[in-house]
């Protein structure tokens, strides 16, 4: 999320390093131009193979992984906010975020290994999803469509995409990034079906935020 | 019900159709990366050309086998072999062997790769990293090799 320029200017040490990737089939097209807007410092990535997604197996955005120096993961897969944001005012409004998880990343930056918000390679391994051999398959369908989606194939785009949803129906990231085919778009009445079905199923789209 | 979000709806149907690779060649996907080959062989299975294998998947062939970092899969006749003279490496026996899931549509001759699950086993044991080579919107090339001796936060996100 482009807003973490802020927190990595506050930060500010050398031997940490942001890296940001938006999960776009849409491409630098899309995703440019909301990067630009905060003039980054940080990486930048324009991820439309969702790479990144499927190196940590996260199922949605935004999530995380912290890496310390040793390329140990210690925190992993959580709805990552810099802080509490709201959408519309008064009774309308809508908050979503928190206002807890940039206090402990800076805690751990200056802490390292001593910081309490570092778990443990159990816990970390225990909050890492296991991805089985179909949804592992459902990555190559996904940048299959991508491919044909890039070349002008919308069909065959759109079964290879249906394609890694079956195979993957944990992956918020698919569910969403197809829709963004449709004029509904990603989050209108189908999304928020979609949505309604992923929960009612017993589904979660983040670990638990154990701060 | 709140108005759909549509970001850049200009972008929603860009389909302008474009040959995906020249006649005869194949598209291999694996990892981000696109790869066009022009020699090919095989009926149900991708044989490739044995030199292709290392910028289709980084394993290299050696006397000992195929090899990447510290894993090496003894070969045979089946994933190298020999046809009417010319040598081939059986790219789809390989995946079979290592348990990597691939889709393929033969009408366009594309064979997609997904990741190949023992390069990932030592985040599910001991929460180390895993491999990824990504682009930046520099150009340059980042791997979580080149991350370390810093902390590092990764973060996704999106448009949609």
């Amino acid at each position: 999320m482009p807003v973490w320029q802020q927190v990595y200017e506050e930060i500010n040490d050398p031997n940490f390093v942001i890296i940001c990737a938006a999960e776009d089939v849409g491409g630098e097209a899309v995703a440019g131009p909301i990067f630009d807007a905060v003039n980054p410092t940080y990486i930048q990535v324009v991820d439309v193979d969702h790479i990144i997604s499927s190196a940590f197996n996260f199922v949605n955005v935004p999530s995380s992984a912290w890496i310390d120096e040793e390329g140990r993961v210690v925190r992993i897969d959580e709805g990552t906010y810099s802080k509490t944001h709201a959408i519309g005012e008064g009774e309308q409004a809508i908050t979503f975020g928190n206002d807890v998880y940039t206090p402990a990343l800076k805690d751990w930056v200056a802490k390292g290994a001593d910081s309490e918000f570092v778990q443990s390679a159990e816990a970390v391994t225990g909050n890492i999803r296991e991805h089985s051999f179909d949804q592992l398959k459902a990555d190559a369908a996904f940048r299959l469509g991508n491919l044909f989606r890039g070349h002008g194939q919308k069909e065959k785009a759109e079964s290879y995409w249906q394609m890694a949803r079956e195979l993957n129906p944990d992956s918020v990231n698919f569910i969403r990034q197809n829709l963004t085919l449709t004029e509904e778009g990603s989050a209108g009445e189908t999304f928020m079906q979609l949505m309604g079905d992923y929960v009612s199923e017993g589904r979660e789209y983040y670990r638990p935020l154990d701060l | 019900m709140a108005e759909a979000f549509m970001a850049y709806p200009e972008l929603r149907h860009p389909f302008q159709e474009t040959p995906i690779h020249p006649n005869g060649s194949a598209t291999v996907l694996y990892q981000g990366r696109t790869i066009t080959l022009s020699e090919t062989g095989g009926d149900d299975n991708l044989l490739i050309k044995p030199e292709d294998l290392g910028r289709i998947n980084g394993f290299e062939l050696k006397p000992e086998g195929a090899c990447y970092a510290d894993m090496c899969i003894p070969l045979n006749d089946e994933l190298l072999l020999t046809r009417e003279g010319e040598q081939w490496f059986d790219l789809t026996a390989f995946a079979d062997l290592l348990e990597q899931p691939y889709v393929v549509d033969r009408e366009a001759g594309v064979w997609s790769f997904a990741e190949i699950p023992a390069k990932r086993r030592n985040m599910m044991v001991d929460a180390m990293a895993p491999e990824f080579e990504v682009t930046d919107r520099k150009g340059n090339v980042v791997r979580m090799a080149d991350l370390k001796g810093k902390k590092a936060l990764i973060v996704t996100w999106s448009s949609w």
